[in-house]
Protein backbone atom coordinates (compact mmCIF):
# COMPACT_ATOMS: atom_id res chain seq x y z
CA UNK A 1 0.00 0.00 0.00
CA UNK A 2 1.21 3.34 -0.78
CA UNK A 3 1.80 4.63 2.65
CA UNK A 4 1.25 8.43 2.10
CA UNK A 5 -1.89 7.48 0.89
CA UNK A 6 -2.65 5.44 3.25
CA UNK A 7 -1.86 7.69 6.43
CA UNK A 8 -4.21 9.95 4.23
CA UNK A 9 -6.73 7.90 4.58
CA UNK A 10 -6.75 7.54 7.90
CA UNK A 11 -6.84 11.40 8.49
CA UNK A 12 -9.48 10.98 6.61
CA UNK A 13 -11.45 8.50 8.17
CA UNK A 14 -11.38 10.21 11.11
CA UNK A 15 -12.26 13.93 10.42
CA UNK A 16 -15.20 12.53 8.80
CA UNK A 17 -18.69 12.03 10.39
CA UNK A 18 -19.16 8.67 12.15
CA UNK A 19 -19.83 5.79 10.19
CA UNK A 20 -17.70 6.40 6.78
CA UNK A 21 -14.95 3.89 6.28
CA UNK A 22 -12.10 4.99 4.30
CA UNK A 23 -10.03 2.33 4.15
CA UNK A 24 -11.08 0.72 1.08
CA UNK A 25 -11.48 3.99 -0.98
CA UNK A 26 -10.12 3.64 -4.14
CA UNK A 27 -7.29 6.87 -4.68
CA UNK A 28 -9.51 8.32 -7.42
CA UNK A 29 -12.63 7.51 -5.64
CA UNK A 30 -14.46 11.25 -5.82
CA UNK A 31 -14.47 12.42 -2.36
CA UNK A 32 -17.41 14.90 -2.56
CA UNK A 33 -19.36 11.67 -2.81
CA UNK A 34 -18.60 11.68 0.82
CA UNK A 35 -19.01 15.63 1.35
CA UNK A 36 -15.13 16.03 1.67
CA UNK A 37 -14.00 19.61 0.18
CA UNK A 38 -17.55 21.16 0.47
CA UNK A 39 -17.55 23.24 3.02
CA UNK A 40 -14.42 25.61 4.22
CA UNK A 41 -14.83 24.83 7.81
CA UNK A 42 -14.43 21.39 7.03
CA UNK A 43 -11.54 21.72 4.32
CA UNK A 44 -9.75 24.00 7.19
CA UNK A 45 -10.21 21.07 9.46
CA UNK A 46 -9.09 18.61 7.34
CA UNK A 47 -5.47 20.52 6.27
CA UNK A 48 -5.21 20.76 9.81
CA UNK A 49 -5.25 17.10 10.77
CA UNK A 50 -3.32 16.83 7.36
CA UNK A 51 -0.27 18.54 8.49
CA UNK A 52 -0.40 17.43 12.19
CA UNK A 53 -0.01 13.54 10.44
CA UNK A 54 3.00 14.61 7.74
CA UNK A 55 4.89 17.27 9.75
CA UNK A 56 4.51 19.74 7.44
CA UNK A 57 2.80 23.01 6.59
CA UNK A 58 -0.08 23.32 4.16
CA UNK A 59 -0.99 26.79 3.63
CA UNK A 60 -4.34 27.43 2.67
CA UNK A 61 -2.86 29.66 -0.70
CA UNK A 62 -1.49 26.40 -2.39
CA UNK A 63 -4.20 24.54 -1.78
CA UNK A 64 -6.71 24.27 -4.78
CA UNK A 65 -10.00 22.74 -4.95
CA UNK A 66 -8.67 20.10 -6.84
CA UNK A 67 -6.54 18.90 -3.78
CA UNK A 68 -9.82 17.79 -2.05
CA UNK A 69 -11.10 15.70 -5.08
CA UNK A 70 -9.47 12.60 -4.60
CA UNK A 71 -7.16 10.45 -1.43
CA UNK A 72 -4.51 10.19 -4.99
CA UNK A 73 -4.92 14.27 -5.76
CA UNK A 74 -3.73 14.98 -1.56
CA UNK A 75 -1.38 12.15 -1.42
CA UNK A 76 0.95 13.25 -4.82
CA UNK A 77 0.69 16.79 -3.45
CA UNK A 78 1.82 15.37 -0.12
CA UNK A 79 4.56 13.53 -1.56
CA UNK A 80 5.84 16.76 -3.66
CA UNK A 81 5.88 18.47 -1.16
CA UNK A 82 7.91 15.60 1.10
CA UNK A 83 10.16 15.50 -1.64
CA UNK A 84 11.05 19.29 -2.35
CA UNK A 85 12.06 19.04 0.95
CA UNK A 86 13.94 16.61 1.59
CA UNK A 87 15.66 17.68 -2.38
CA UNK B 1 -29.27 58.86 23.88
CA UNK B 2 -27.20 59.57 20.84
CA UNK B 3 -27.36 58.45 17.29
CA UNK B 4 -24.72 56.19 15.59
CA UNK B 5 -23.57 58.84 13.62
CA UNK B 6 -23.36 60.40 16.61
CA UNK B 7 -20.99 57.64 18.28
CA UNK B 8 -19.08 58.13 15.52
CA UNK B 9 -18.41 61.71 15.37
CA UNK B 10 -17.19 61.52 18.63
CA UNK B 11 -14.70 58.85 18.17
CA UNK B 12 -13.57 61.05 15.26
CA UNK B 13 -12.82 63.82 17.48
CA UNK B 14 -11.44 62.19 20.49
CA UNK B 15 -9.05 60.00 18.78
CA UNK B 16 -8.72 61.62 15.46
CA UNK B 17 -4.94 60.88 14.81
CA UNK B 18 -5.33 57.63 16.35
CA UNK B 19 -5.27 54.23 13.93
CA UNK B 20 -9.14 53.07 13.11
CA UNK B 21 -9.01 51.09 9.81
CA UNK B 22 -6.06 48.84 8.43
CA UNK B 23 -6.79 46.86 5.58
CA UNK B 24 -3.93 45.20 3.98
CA UNK B 25 -1.77 47.81 2.85
CA UNK B 26 -4.05 50.96 4.10
CA UNK B 27 -3.91 52.74 7.18
CA UNK B 28 -6.75 55.16 8.41
CA UNK B 29 -6.84 57.45 11.29
CA UNK B 30 -10.05 58.12 12.70
CA UNK B 31 -9.58 61.72 11.18
CA UNK B 32 -8.91 59.98 7.43
CA UNK B 33 -11.72 57.22 8.42
CA UNK B 34 -14.20 60.09 8.95
CA UNK B 35 -13.10 61.84 5.81
CA UNK B 36 -14.06 58.45 4.06
CA UNK B 37 -17.04 57.59 5.79
CA UNK B 38 -18.33 61.45 4.79
CA UNK B 39 -17.35 60.63 1.05
CA UNK B 40 -18.90 57.69 0.45
CA UNK B 41 -22.05 59.03 2.53
CA UNK B 42 -22.39 61.81 -0.22
CA UNK B 43 -21.96 58.88 -3.00
CA UNK B 44 -25.11 57.23 -1.30
CA UNK B 45 -26.81 60.26 -1.42
CA UNK B 46 -26.56 61.37 -5.15
CA UNK B 47 -28.08 57.89 -5.54
CA UNK B 48 -30.92 58.79 -3.55
CA UNK B 49 -30.62 57.73 -0.07
CA UNK B 50 -31.70 59.14 2.78
CA UNK B 51 -33.76 58.63 6.20
CA UNK B 52 -35.61 55.29 6.29
CA UNK B 53 -33.87 53.82 3.14
CA UNK B 54 -32.40 50.71 3.02
CA UNK B 55 -28.51 50.05 1.66
CA UNK B 56 -27.83 46.16 1.31
CA UNK B 57 -23.75 45.46 2.05
CA UNK B 58 -22.47 42.75 -0.24
CA UNK B 59 -18.80 43.05 1.18
CA UNK B 60 -16.04 41.17 3.18
CA UNK B 61 -14.18 42.61 5.80
CA UNK B 62 -12.72 45.27 4.89
CA UNK B 63 -12.47 49.90 5.06
CA UNK B 64 -15.50 49.66 2.24
CA UNK B 65 -17.83 47.87 4.65
CA UNK B 66 -17.08 49.66 8.00
CA UNK B 67 -17.52 53.05 5.58
CA UNK B 68 -21.03 51.84 4.45
CA UNK B 69 -22.35 51.42 7.52
CA UNK B 70 -20.84 54.57 8.85
CA UNK B 71 -22.14 56.66 5.82
CA UNK B 72 -25.76 54.90 5.74
CA UNK B 73 -26.02 55.69 9.27
CA UNK B 74 -25.22 59.23 8.76
CA UNK B 75 -27.97 59.55 6.16
CA UNK B 76 -30.21 58.10 8.24
CA UNK B 77 -30.32 54.87 6.42
CA UNK B 78 -30.80 51.40 7.43
CA UNK B 79 -27.59 49.19 7.06
CA UNK B 80 -28.49 45.73 5.33
CA UNK B 81 -25.32 43.01 5.95
CA UNK B 82 -25.40 39.86 3.39
CA UNK B 83 -22.79 37.72 4.12
CA UNK B 84 -20.53 37.45 1.16
CA UNK B 85 -20.52 33.50 1.19
CA UNK B 86 -24.55 33.66 0.38
CA UNK B 87 -25.02 32.90 -3.10
CA UNK B 88 -27.33 34.45 -5.68
CA UNK B 89 -31.43 32.76 -4.74
CA UNK B 90 -29.83 33.80 -1.32
CA UNK B 91 -28.55 37.51 -1.52
CA UNK B 92 -31.70 38.29 -4.14
CA UNK B 93 -33.92 37.48 -0.53
CA UNK B 94 -32.22 39.49 1.50
CA UNK B 95 -32.41 42.93 -1.58
CA UNK B 96 -35.85 41.77 -1.76
CA UNK B 97 -36.96 41.33 1.75
CA UNK B 98 -35.75 44.23 3.37
CA UNK B 99 -36.32 46.81 0.08
CA UNK B 100 -32.95 47.10 -0.47
CA UNK B 101 -32.74 50.65 -2.28
CA UNK B 102 -29.01 50.04 -2.83
CA UNK B 103 -26.53 47.27 -2.69
CA UNK B 104 -23.09 48.28 -2.47
CA UNK B 105 -20.81 45.47 -3.17
CA UNK B 106 -17.31 44.81 -4.28
CA UNK B 107 -15.44 43.71 -7.88
CA UNK B 108 -15.62 40.28 -7.38
CA UNK B 109 -19.58 39.97 -6.33
CA UNK B 110 -20.29 42.46 -8.80
CA UNK B 111 -22.05 39.96 -11.50
CA UNK B 112 -23.67 38.07 -8.86
CA UNK B 113 -25.00 41.06 -6.71
CA UNK B 114 -26.52 42.79 -10.27
CA UNK B 115 -28.38 38.94 -11.05
CA UNK B 116 -29.42 38.83 -7.45
CA UNK B 117 -30.86 42.50 -7.48
CA UNK B 118 -32.55 42.57 -11.25
CA UNK B 119 -35.73 43.32 -11.18
CA UNK B 120 -35.30 44.47 -7.09
CA UNK B 121 -35.66 47.98 -7.57
CA UNK B 122 -32.29 47.97 -5.62
CA UNK B 123 -29.14 49.98 -7.76
CA UNK B 124 -25.82 47.80 -7.50
CA UNK B 125 -22.50 50.01 -6.73
CA UNK B 126 -19.19 48.77 -6.70
CA UNK B 127 -17.28 50.10 -4.03
CA UNK B 128 -14.23 47.94 -3.62
CA UNK B 129 -11.65 46.47 -6.43
CA UNK B 130 -11.04 47.51 -10.30
CA UNK B 131 -13.51 49.76 -11.49
CA UNK B 132 -15.35 50.87 -8.62
CA UNK B 133 -18.33 53.55 -8.74
CA UNK B 134 -16.07 54.92 -5.21
CA UNK B 135 -12.55 55.04 -4.46
CA UNK B 136 -11.65 56.19 -1.14
CA UNK B 137 -10.79 59.82 -1.08
CA UNK B 138 -10.37 59.81 -5.25
CA UNK B 139 -12.50 61.71 -7.04
CA UNK B 140 -15.52 62.30 -4.47
CA UNK B 141 -14.81 65.22 -2.54
CA UNK B 142 -19.03 66.55 -1.92
CA UNK B 143 -19.63 66.55 1.82
CA UNK B 144 -22.84 65.31 2.59
CA UNK B 145 -24.83 66.76 5.09
CA UNK B 146 -26.03 64.33 8.09
CA UNK B 147 -29.64 64.01 8.22
CA UNK B 148 -31.76 64.78 11.12
CA UNK B 149 -31.66 61.06 12.41
CA UNK B 150 -34.07 59.87 15.80
CA UNK B 151 -32.32 56.89 18.27
CA UNK B 152 -35.22 55.21 17.79
CA UNK B 153 -34.84 55.09 13.85
CA UNK B 154 -33.47 51.63 12.74
CA UNK B 155 -30.18 51.57 12.03
CA UNK B 156 -29.87 48.09 10.90
CA UNK B 157 -31.64 44.89 9.64
CA UNK B 158 -29.57 41.34 10.64
CA UNK B 159 -31.28 37.89 9.84
CA UNK B 160 -31.71 35.51 12.54
CA UNK B 161 -31.91 31.85 11.51
CA UNK B 162 -35.30 30.26 12.61
CA UNK B 163 -37.36 27.06 11.94
CA UNK B 164 -39.45 28.85 8.91
CA UNK B 165 -37.29 28.15 6.04
CA UNK B 166 -36.37 31.61 5.85
CA UNK B 167 -34.08 34.05 7.77
CA UNK B 168 -36.15 36.30 10.08
CA UNK B 169 -35.23 40.18 9.85
CA UNK B 170 -34.31 41.70 13.37
CA UNK B 171 -34.40 45.80 13.28
CA UNK B 172 -32.12 47.22 15.50
CA UNK B 173 -32.51 51.01 16.47
CA UNK B 174 -29.52 53.71 17.01
CA UNK B 175 -30.82 53.10 20.11
CA UNK B 176 -29.97 49.83 20.46
CA UNK B 177 -26.41 49.81 18.57
CA UNK B 178 -25.54 52.58 21.29
CA UNK B 179 -25.95 51.02 24.07
CA UNK B 180 -24.26 47.79 22.68
CA UNK B 181 -21.38 49.37 21.73
CA UNK B 182 -21.74 51.29 25.35
CA UNK B 183 -21.99 48.43 26.81
CA UNK B 184 -19.78 45.68 25.63
CA UNK B 185 -16.81 48.20 25.04
CA UNK B 186 -17.05 49.20 28.48
CA UNK B 187 -17.30 45.74 30.07
CA UNK B 188 -14.55 44.48 28.02
CA UNK B 189 -12.33 47.55 28.49
CA UNK B 190 -11.64 48.26 24.30
CA UNK B 191 -9.30 51.55 24.96
CA UNK B 192 -7.30 53.22 22.03
CA UNK B 193 -4.18 51.52 22.69
CA UNK B 194 -6.40 48.44 21.53
CA UNK B 195 -6.06 46.74 17.73
CA UNK B 196 -8.78 44.19 17.24
CA UNK B 197 -8.81 41.42 14.24
CA UNK B 198 -11.58 41.20 12.75
CA UNK B 199 -11.98 38.10 10.31
CA UNK B 200 -15.23 36.62 11.88
CA UNK B 201 -17.61 38.38 9.32
CA UNK B 202 -19.16 41.50 9.91
CA UNK B 203 -22.08 40.91 8.71
CA UNK B 204 -22.91 38.40 11.36
CA UNK B 205 -24.01 40.45 14.64
CA UNK B 206 -21.16 38.54 16.80
CA UNK B 207 -18.13 40.71 14.74
CA UNK B 208 -20.69 43.26 13.73
CA UNK B 209 -21.11 43.77 17.97
CA UNK B 210 -18.10 43.95 18.92
CA UNK B 211 -16.48 46.61 15.40
CA UNK B 212 -18.88 49.38 16.62
CA UNK B 213 -17.39 48.55 20.10
CA UNK B 214 -13.78 49.07 19.11
CA UNK B 215 -15.01 52.33 17.72
CA UNK B 216 -16.86 53.32 20.89
CA UNK B 217 -13.50 52.87 22.80
CA UNK B 218 -11.07 54.18 20.12
CA UNK B 219 -9.39 51.08 18.96
CA UNK B 220 -8.00 49.83 15.67
CA UNK B 221 -9.90 47.60 13.52
CA UNK B 222 -7.92 45.26 11.37
CA UNK B 223 -9.53 43.91 8.52
CA UNK B 224 -9.26 40.33 6.75
CA UNK B 225 -11.38 38.95 4.27
CA UNK B 226 -11.04 35.61 5.13
CA UNK B 227 -9.73 32.87 7.40
CA UNK B 228 -5.90 31.74 6.60
CA UNK B 229 -4.10 30.68 9.11
CA UNK B 230 -0.90 31.84 8.35
CA UNK B 231 -2.27 35.22 7.53
CA UNK B 232 -4.13 35.76 10.94
CA UNK B 233 -0.94 34.26 13.16
CA UNK B 234 1.69 36.28 11.05
CA UNK B 235 -1.19 39.58 11.61
CA UNK B 236 -1.36 38.67 15.17
CA UNK B 237 2.19 38.95 15.91
CA UNK B 238 3.17 41.62 13.40
CA UNK B 239 0.08 43.82 14.16
CA UNK B 240 0.65 43.30 18.13
CA UNK B 241 -2.89 42.65 18.15
CA UNK B 242 -4.81 42.88 21.32
CA UNK B 243 -8.24 41.50 20.86
CA UNK B 244 -8.82 38.87 18.91
CA UNK B 245 -12.59 37.71 18.24
CA UNK B 246 -12.78 34.10 16.61
CA UNK B 247 -15.10 30.98 16.67
CA UNK B 248 -14.22 27.53 17.78
CA UNK B 249 -13.09 26.30 14.79
CA UNK B 250 -10.60 28.79 14.46
CA UNK B 251 -9.22 28.65 17.32
CA UNK B 252 -8.47 24.95 17.01
CA UNK B 253 -7.16 25.09 13.41
CA UNK B 254 -4.25 27.84 14.92
CA UNK B 255 -3.64 25.51 17.40
CA UNK B 256 -3.21 22.68 15.54
CA UNK B 257 -1.09 24.38 12.87
CA UNK B 258 2.48 23.09 12.02
CA UNK B 259 4.47 26.07 12.32
CA UNK B 260 8.43 26.01 11.69
CA UNK B 261 8.85 28.66 14.92
CA UNK B 262 6.51 29.46 17.43
CA UNK B 263 4.49 33.44 16.77
CA UNK B 264 5.07 35.82 19.91
CA UNK B 265 1.64 36.71 20.62
CA UNK B 266 2.11 37.66 23.92
CA UNK B 267 0.79 41.10 22.83
CA UNK B 268 -3.04 39.50 22.97
CA UNK B 269 -5.10 40.44 26.15
CA UNK B 270 -7.98 38.80 25.43
CA UNK B 271 -8.91 36.35 22.80
CA UNK B 272 -13.28 35.99 22.31
CA UNK B 273 -14.41 32.82 21.19
CA UNK B 274 -18.29 32.78 20.59
CA UNK B 275 -20.46 31.20 17.80
CA UNK B 276 -20.72 27.82 18.90
CA UNK B 277 -19.70 26.02 22.44
CA UNK B 278 -15.83 25.83 23.30
CA UNK B 279 -14.93 22.60 24.10
CA UNK B 280 -12.34 22.47 27.15
CA UNK B 281 -9.82 20.47 25.40
CA UNK B 282 -9.70 23.59 23.14
CA UNK B 283 -9.71 25.68 25.70
CA UNK B 284 -6.66 24.29 27.38
CA UNK B 285 -4.59 23.34 23.63
CA UNK B 286 -4.58 27.08 22.97
CA UNK B 287 -3.67 27.80 26.23
CA UNK B 288 -0.61 25.50 25.95
CA UNK B 289 0.31 26.94 22.68
CA UNK B 290 -0.17 30.94 23.17
CA UNK B 291 -0.17 30.92 26.76
CA UNK B 292 -3.84 32.63 26.77
CA UNK B 293 -7.46 31.16 27.23
CA UNK B 294 -9.91 32.24 25.02
CA UNK B 295 -13.04 33.53 26.95
CA UNK B 296 -16.62 32.96 25.86
CA UNK B 297 -19.07 35.34 24.69
CA UNK B 298 -22.68 35.10 24.04
CA UNK B 299 -24.97 36.93 22.39
CA UNK B 300 -27.29 37.10 19.59
CA UNK B 301 -29.12 38.34 16.64
CA UNK B 302 -31.55 39.61 18.23
CA UNK B 303 -29.96 40.69 21.63
CA UNK B 304 -26.62 41.43 20.71
CA UNK B 305 -23.89 40.84 23.38
CA UNK B 306 -24.90 39.22 26.58
CA UNK B 307 -22.29 38.13 28.12
CA UNK B 308 -18.86 37.42 28.67
CA UNK B 309 -16.50 35.52 30.80
CA UNK B 310 -13.94 37.67 32.03
CA UNK B 311 -13.63 35.57 35.75
CA UNK B 312 -9.93 36.28 36.81
CA UNK B 313 -9.76 32.19 37.65
CA UNK B 314 -11.32 31.71 34.37
CA UNK B 315 -9.25 27.74 34.35
CA UNK B 316 -12.31 27.06 37.02
CA UNK B 317 -14.92 27.73 35.25
CA UNK B 318 -14.08 27.42 31.30
CA UNK B 319 -17.23 26.18 30.45
CA UNK B 320 -19.06 29.02 31.34
CA UNK B 321 -19.97 32.24 28.54
CA UNK B 322 -19.82 34.63 31.97
CA UNK B 323 -21.50 37.27 33.86
CA UNK B 324 -24.30 39.43 31.78
CA UNK B 325 -21.89 42.63 30.16
CA UNK B 326 -23.07 46.35 31.71
CA UNK B 327 -27.09 47.05 31.45
CA UNK B 328 -28.01 43.41 30.57
CA UNK B 329 -30.29 41.45 32.82
CA UNK B 330 -30.63 37.22 32.31
CA UNK B 331 -33.06 35.16 34.03
CA UNK B 332 -33.49 31.41 33.96
CA UNK B 333 -37.00 30.34 33.29
CA UNK B 334 -38.81 27.29 33.60
CA UNK B 335 -41.40 25.69 31.43
CA UNK B 336 -44.21 27.11 32.95
CA UNK B 337 -42.87 30.63 32.82
CA UNK B 338 -41.95 30.72 36.53
CA UNK B 339 -38.40 32.03 37.38
CA UNK B 340 -36.05 29.32 38.46
CA UNK B 341 -33.54 29.83 41.36
CA UNK B 342 -29.66 29.55 40.81
CA UNK B 343 -28.13 26.47 39.66
CA UNK B 344 -31.75 25.29 38.31
CA UNK B 345 -31.74 24.73 34.72
CA UNK B 346 -34.43 26.35 32.53
CA UNK B 347 -34.61 28.61 29.67
CA UNK B 348 -32.51 31.42 29.39
CA UNK B 349 -34.39 34.81 29.05
CA UNK B 350 -32.44 38.35 28.32
CA UNK B 351 -33.44 42.04 28.67
CA UNK B 352 -30.91 44.32 27.49
CA UNK B 353 -31.58 48.31 25.84
CA UNK B 354 -29.68 46.76 22.85
CA UNK B 355 -32.46 44.23 22.43
CA UNK B 356 -34.59 44.01 19.13
CA UNK B 357 -38.39 44.80 19.46
CA UNK B 358 -39.29 41.94 17.97
CA UNK B 359 -39.53 40.19 14.00
CA UNK B 360 -40.48 42.32 10.97
CA UNK B 361 -44.00 41.63 10.07
CA UNK B 362 -43.83 37.72 11.83
CA UNK B 363 -45.87 38.77 15.11
CA UNK B 364 -46.68 35.08 15.83
CA UNK B 365 -42.96 34.52 15.68
CA UNK B 366 -42.29 37.48 17.34
CA UNK B 367 -45.26 36.80 20.57
CA UNK B 368 -43.35 33.61 20.97
CA UNK B 369 -40.27 34.81 21.96
CA UNK B 370 -40.69 38.35 23.03
CA UNK B 371 -42.34 38.52 26.39
CA UNK B 372 -42.69 40.68 29.30
CA UNK B 373 -40.10 42.71 28.34
CA UNK B 374 -37.60 39.39 28.00
CA UNK B 375 -36.34 37.84 24.87
CA UNK B 376 -36.28 34.25 25.26
CA UNK B 377 -33.51 32.36 23.55
CA UNK B 378 -34.61 29.25 23.40
CA UNK B 379 -31.03 28.42 25.01
CA UNK B 380 -31.01 26.38 28.30
CA UNK B 381 -28.95 26.76 31.03
CA UNK B 382 -28.45 27.70 34.06
CA UNK B 383 -26.96 30.69 36.41
CA UNK B 384 -24.41 29.67 39.10
CA UNK B 385 -24.01 31.93 42.92
CA UNK B 386 -21.58 34.06 41.23
CA UNK B 387 -23.65 35.13 38.22
CA UNK B 388 -21.94 32.99 35.62
CA UNK B 389 -23.97 31.57 33.08
CA UNK B 390 -23.84 28.23 31.67
CA UNK B 391 -25.50 27.21 28.50
CA UNK B 392 -26.35 23.56 28.51
CA UNK B 393 -28.33 22.90 25.57
CA UNK B 394 -31.35 24.70 23.11
CA UNK B 395 -34.75 24.11 22.45
CA UNK B 396 -34.68 25.84 19.09
CA UNK B 397 -33.91 23.79 16.35
CA UNK B 398 -31.16 24.65 14.07
CA UNK B 399 -27.98 23.16 12.77
CA UNK B 400 -24.46 25.12 14.49
CA UNK B 401 -22.03 24.37 11.29
CA UNK B 402 -18.80 25.63 12.43
CA UNK B 403 -20.34 28.91 14.18
CA UNK B 404 -22.95 29.60 11.48
CA UNK B 405 -26.65 28.63 12.10
CA UNK B 406 -28.55 27.18 9.53
CA UNK B 407 -32.35 26.17 8.84
CA UNK B 408 -32.80 22.93 8.30
CA UNK B 409 -35.99 24.03 6.00
CA UNK B 410 -34.49 26.07 3.75
CA UNK B 411 -31.92 23.11 2.95
CA UNK B 412 -34.99 20.93 2.61
CA UNK B 413 -36.25 23.25 0.39
CA UNK B 414 -33.91 23.67 -2.00
CA UNK B 415 -33.03 19.37 -1.85
CA UNK B 416 -36.84 19.15 -2.62
CA UNK B 417 -36.64 21.21 -5.63
CA UNK B 418 -34.06 18.74 -7.20
CA UNK B 419 -35.49 16.86 -9.93
CA UNK B 420 -35.75 12.98 -8.69
CA UNK B 421 -35.91 14.12 -5.23
CA UNK B 422 -39.05 12.95 -3.24
CA UNK B 423 -38.17 13.68 0.47
CA UNK B 424 -35.69 15.36 2.15
CA UNK B 425 -34.62 15.76 5.85
CA UNK B 426 -31.91 17.73 7.04
CA UNK B 427 -30.12 17.43 10.58
CA UNK B 428 -27.04 18.35 12.52
CA UNK B 429 -24.87 15.29 13.43
CA UNK B 430 -22.13 15.71 15.47
CA UNK B 431 -18.58 14.26 14.10
CA UNK B 432 -16.23 12.14 16.55
CA UNK B 433 -14.86 15.62 18.14
CA UNK B 434 -18.29 16.76 18.66
CA UNK B 435 -18.87 19.13 16.27
CA UNK B 436 -22.12 19.34 14.07
CA UNK B 437 -22.32 19.11 10.59
CA UNK B 438 -25.44 18.97 7.92
CA UNK B 439 -26.57 15.69 7.05
CA UNK B 440 -29.19 14.73 4.83
CA UNK B 441 -31.55 11.81 4.50
CA UNK B 442 -33.15 11.58 1.06
CA UNK B 443 -35.94 9.50 -0.66
CA UNK B 444 -35.26 9.44 -4.25
CA UNK B 445 -37.14 8.52 -7.25
CA UNK B 446 -34.80 7.65 -9.45
CA UNK B 447 -31.15 6.83 -8.88
CA UNK B 448 -29.63 10.30 -7.62
CA UNK B 449 -25.82 10.09 -6.37
CA UNK B 450 -24.37 11.76 -3.36
CA UNK B 451 -22.17 14.19 -6.12
CA UNK B 452 -25.24 15.52 -8.18
CA UNK B 453 -27.03 16.61 -5.01
CA UNK B 454 -24.14 18.37 -3.95
CA UNK B 455 -24.13 20.04 -7.45
CA UNK B 456 -27.50 20.77 -7.37
CA UNK B 457 -27.10 22.54 -3.97
CA UNK B 458 -23.88 24.55 -5.29
CA UNK B 459 -25.26 28.21 -6.13
CA UNK B 460 -28.62 27.56 -4.57
CA UNK B 461 -26.79 27.98 -0.81
CA UNK B 462 -23.64 29.18 0.94
CA UNK B 463 -21.45 26.11 1.19
CA UNK B 464 -21.74 25.92 5.39
CA UNK B 465 -25.27 24.92 4.73
CA UNK B 466 -24.67 22.20 2.33
CA UNK B 467 -25.24 18.83 3.45
CA UNK B 468 -21.80 17.45 4.18
CA UNK B 469 -23.34 13.85 4.74
CA UNK B 470 -25.90 12.91 2.53
CA UNK B 471 -28.14 8.87 3.04
CA UNK B 472 -30.50 7.70 0.72
CA UNK B 473 -33.38 5.36 2.62
CA UNK B 474 -36.54 4.22 0.75
CA UNK B 475 -38.59 5.86 3.22
CA UNK B 476 -38.69 8.84 6.45
CA UNK B 477 -39.59 7.17 9.49
CA UNK B 478 -42.73 9.04 10.83
CA UNK B 479 -44.92 9.62 13.70
CA UNK B 480 -48.30 8.65 13.63
CA UNK B 481 -48.72 12.50 12.67
CA UNK B 482 -46.71 12.32 9.73
CA UNK B 483 -44.01 14.25 11.46
CA UNK B 484 -40.49 13.07 10.38
CA UNK B 485 -39.00 11.35 13.20
CA UNK B 486 -35.20 13.27 12.44
CA UNK B 487 -33.90 11.54 16.10
CA UNK B 488 -33.80 8.24 14.27
CA UNK B 489 -32.44 9.71 11.74
CA UNK B 490 -29.41 10.50 13.23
Amino acid sequence: MDDVAGRVRKVLGASLPSGVITENIDDEFPLVELGVGIDSVARLELLVALEQEFRMRLDEEEITPLFFESVGNMARHIKFKLGAASA
Amino acid sequence: MQTMNELFQESVERFGSRPAIIDEDRYLTYGEFGEAVNSLASLLAARGVGRGDKVAILLPNSMEFAAAFFASASLGAVSVPVNNLCKEDEIRFYVTDSGAKVLLTDAVLKETAESAASGSGAVVAVIRGEAADWVYLEGQTVNSEPAEVEAGDDAIFLYSTGSTGKPKRVARTHYNLVALAQNHSHTAGFTDRDKVLFVVPLSHTYAFGNFISSVRGGAASIMLEQFNRKRVLDVLEKEAVTIFPAVPVMLDALTGTFTPEEKDLSRLRLVISAGAPLREESFRKFHERFSIYPRQLYGSTETGVISINLAEDIERRPASVGRPVSQVTVKVFGEGGEELKTGAEGELAVRSPSMARGYDGLPDETEKVFRNGYYFTGDLGSIDAEGYIYITGRRKFFINAGGYKVDPAEVENVLLAMPGIAEAAVLGVEDKSGKEHVKAVLVSERPVSAGEVVEHCRGKLADYKIPLSIEFRKELPRSPAGKVLKERLK
